[in-house]
């Protein structure tokens, strides 16, 4: 028992009170230790991680295959690349003018060709499909339920406009005439009168049209309803602020997790 | 009216594919028919190419590649732009990659700029030192000792015997970092173990959705501006009068952006009428 749960809690216990300490304390020694030798541990253990990784990758895939578990067809072929993997980085380098180790990123050899021919076109296949759902699951979910979802809703459209030069395009007068036919839908459906509707929308359609004239209808102003200015004011001040709180959130988590390691009250690494 | 509405709900209930299909011809569309949209640089943009132009001429610039063919689209065309201005402005460039697709790209990236475009001398204009495994723990052992983490470089030559290498130890040798990103690890790591403990400046570039992320600490100045998503390589493509695979992609997403806010309105318009007759029945 010592040796699965007292001896590692320890180490873990050490080498995270050294590790803290190398940022406080101006010692040589504390400082090479946390600079040099404690990432070459991580690197060390990093590769170590992988070896395992790929066993439990075959582990895992083997036993589908054997039990012909449901997919197994698939693990198939993440076998048969592993294996083809290994084969193009570590046996047939398909190119006897290059060194080992160079190969892998040399014109001509196995390796090369299998991620030019095969991991790319998979990759942007795979991240690609990404516009197709997104096109489809913004139709279907995107949605003016509430006041979040409307905001939600708003902020999103302005942004994939304003952020490409389609958005640039498009003259702050055109979105303060959208705003005036808006008002007036919004205003017909509230008070269901067409005499009041009528009026507000020639009421804004006349002082948009007067106030444009007495400008010269500049595309970009006014900036309040120019789509590039309002995107970048949205990621600068609203997205900064959540993004801010999410990343105060996350540190502190983070903080906390670590103490709890530190301290051996948590042991999730040790499997308890 | 109930007849333009049920014609209208009919029409909501597209199936999928259809709108799949409509998704690719968008993109297709204009890249076989370009549009020639106006390009206009927006600030963050603006600060990266601020940064590489306020570096005297021979700055050492580590420039590091962390993404791969998926988001190769996006980052790709900054990578790329981003050395053409370096190369352009007489920069020493040094890549490390902490993604191991990175490397492939880095190489790809060089092979297009420094040796077709500017007829460059690898070991004394540039120098690839490749992907090493560790995320985080590869910034903070550079910012420590390059040449306890890289005794060679990609192409397995001694580190010690390029002479770009000469004098770089650590990160701090260098004038400005610039990260190629697509997630981690990536910028954020190169910001808290690099640049803010060294004050070497940093400037980024980033897939569309990782900005969110990144611009608090563009806001705070820990990052020089940040290109963002592909509009960000075709702005700085416009900056450095270059126009690339960047700015002829924005047509097709300007188109695909439109169509997708369309197809959101027409949801809702969906959703409206379906509502009003619910509440009327």
């Amino acid at each position: 028992m010592i040796w699965k749960r007292q001896i590692p809690i320890l180490i873990a216990t050490v080498i995270g009170f050294a590790t803290l300490f190398g940022w406080f304390i101006d010692h040589p020694g504390i400082e090479s230790f946390v600079n040099d030798d404690a990432t070459q541990w991580y690197d060390i253990l990093a590769s170590f991680a992988i070896f395992l990784g790929a066993l439990n990758l075959m582990k895992l895939q083997g036993k589908k295959v054997f039990k012909q578990q449901s997919g197994w067809q698939y693990s198939l072929f993440a076998i048969g690349g592993f294996f083809f993997a290994i084969v193009a980085g570590f046996i047939y380098k398909g190119n006897d003018a290059v060194e080992w180790g160079v190969h892998v990123t040399s014109k001509g050899t196995l390796f090369k060709w299998m991620f030019d021919y095969m991991f790319t076109p998979l990759s942007a296949t795979m991240f690609a499909l990404l516009a197709f759902f997104v096109a489809s699951a913004s139709y279907r979910a995107f949605r003016v339920r509430n006041l979040e979802a409307t905001l939600l809703l708003v902020s999103g459209i302005i942004i994939m406009v304003g952020r490409v030069p389609l958005g640039s395009s498009i003259s702050s007068w055109f979105i303060m005439y959208l705003m005036v036919l808006i008002v007036s839908i919004a205003v017909n459906i509230k008070l269901k009168d067409k005499k009041i509707t009528f009026s507000t929308f020639l009421g804004g359609v006349l002082i948009v049209t007067i106030w444009g004239s007495s400008l010269g209808w500049p595309i970009d102003q006014p900036g309040l309803f120019y789509l590039p200015i309002l995107q970048d004011w949205i990621y600068n001040n609203p997205n900064v602020a959540g993004a801010r709180a999410i990343m105060i959130g996350i540190g502190l988590g983070i903080f906390a997790t670590s103490i709890r390691y530190i301290l051996g009250i948590e042991k999730s690494y040790i499997g308890e | 009216m109930d007849k333009i509405s049920d014609y209208i709900l009919k029409a909501g209930t597209i199936d999928r594919r259809w709108i799949f299909l409509i998704i690719g011809l968008a993109v297709l569309l204009p890249l076989f028919f370009p549009l020639g949209l106006p390009i206009r640089a927006t600030n963050a943009t603006q600060k990266v190419y601020d940064a590489v132009e306020a570096l005297e001429e021979n700055s050492k610039v580590l420039v590091s590649f962390e993404y791969g063919p998926s988001t190769k689209p996006e980052i790709h065309p900054m990578a790329i732009g981003l050395l053409r201005h370096l190369f352009t402005n007489g920069h020493k460039v040094f890549v490390t990659c902490l993604w191991p697709d990175g490397q492939f790209m880095a190489d790809e990236a060089l092979d297009e700029v420094a040796k077709e475009e500017f007829d460059l001398t690898y070991g004394e204009d540039y120098v690839i030192l490749g992907f090493r495994p560790g995320n985080e723990a590869v910034v903070k052992g550079m910012v420590s000792n390059i040449r306890k983490l890289y005794t060679t470089d990609a192409r397995g030559t001694l580190v010690d015997n390029i002479p770009l290498m000469k004098n770089i130890n650590k990160v701090a040798d260098f004038d400005f970092i610039f990260s190629a990103s697509a997630g981690y690890p990536g910028t954020v790591e190169w910001v808290q173990y690099a640049s803010d403990p060294t004050g070497v400046p940093l400037s980024t570039g980033t897939t569309s959705i990782m900005v969110n992320d990144i611009m608090p600490m563009v806001n705070s100045g820990q990052v020089k501006g940040i290109l963002a998503g592909m509009p960000g390589a075709a702005e700085y493509e416009a900056l450095i009068g270059t126009p690339g695979i960047g700015t002829s992609g924005m047509d097709a997403q300007s188109i695909a952006h439109l169509v997708i806010v369309l197809f959101i309105i027409f949801g809702n318009i969906t959703y409206f009428i379906e509502t009003q007759r619910s509440k009327k029945y």
